[in-house]
């Protein structure tokens, strides 16, 4: 079945779990498959907790920032748009290594790579002076487990 | 979230409830570190009731794991859900901290 909804976020820490919870629901009322659910769950909270904690460094009256979550043609998809200064994190956030030992471990990136092996295909583009960022996932064959 | 403590033999048990996130893992932080600051270097996390848990709990987690390290114990980890066992491969967090079945098992690691 086809749907779409669209919530606007406001800069602020506690609005991705807000978030998260909408998608939760919003996939559940669609019958995600809950290993595809629980993953683009985290990967839109790992995005949008760093739009909100980094987008906007300033309080900023004219933040904006829109959620558009959607179903169709077997494809579930999730945009992030913001219009903040022009940031891919694809490309400009740090890439965490993770086979260091814990004491040589920084704490950066882990967000974002957890977001691109959860989520088949993420997208950024700079458009009309925002930000979007789009998380897509096939809804037609269940995702391996992603390697270890 | 809520993280409930006890003892299993020589090590401390942390068991963490529900969702941990950006908004929360500051709150997990403290709960570890209060763990740790009295004493239990020997640290379980019990996840059997871990809903969720996002790269911000995994900080707090590492923190926990770095200082206990250095104080000759570690983090064990046990219980742990299959997709918060993904989120942990994933991160190379099974890497630093050994997954075990059950509570007793994780304490005994220390022994």
């Amino acid at each position: 079945m086809d749907a779409s909804i669209e919530v606007r976020v406001e800069p602020r820490p506690t609005e991705p779990r807000r978030v998260a919870e909408i998608f939760e629901r919003f996939g559940e009322e669609h019958d995600l498959p809950q290993p595809v659910l629980m993953r683009m769950e985290l990967a839109l909270d790992e995005a949008l907790t760093n739009v909100v904690s980094y987008a906007f460094p300033e309080e900023s009256a004219d933040a904006v920032i829109v959620v558009g979550m959607d179903i169709r043609e077997h494809r579930v998809r999730i945009s992030i748009e913001d219009n903040g200064p022009p940031f891919d994190p694809l490309t400009e956030a740090p890439e965490p290594d993770v086979e260091l030992p814990a004491e040589e471990r920084e704490i950066g990136g882990l967000g974002v790579l957890l977001a691109k092996t959860f989520v088949e295909t993420l997208r950024y583009e700079r458009v009309d002076g925002r930000n979007r960022l789009t998380l897509e996932q096939s809804l037609e064959a269940q995702p391996e487990n992603p390697p270890s | 979230m809520k993280v409930t403590t006890s003892t299993s033999g020589t090590a401390s048990v942390a068991a963490v409830d529900g969702r941990v996130d950006s908004a929360n893992a500051k709150d997990l932080d403290q709960e570890l570190a209060a763990i740790v600051d009295g004493g239990g270097s020997r640290l379980v996390v019990d996840c059997s009731n871990l809903r969720y848990i996002s790269s911000a709990g995994l900080r707090a987690l590492l923190v926990a794991i770095k200082r206990t390290n250095k104080e000759g114990g570690g983090v064990a980890m046990c219980n742990v859900p299959d997709h918060i066992r993904e989120v942990l491969e994933v991160s190379g967090f099974t890497r630093l901290t050994k997954v075990f079945g059950t509570v007793e098992e994780a304490a005994a690691s220390f022994a």
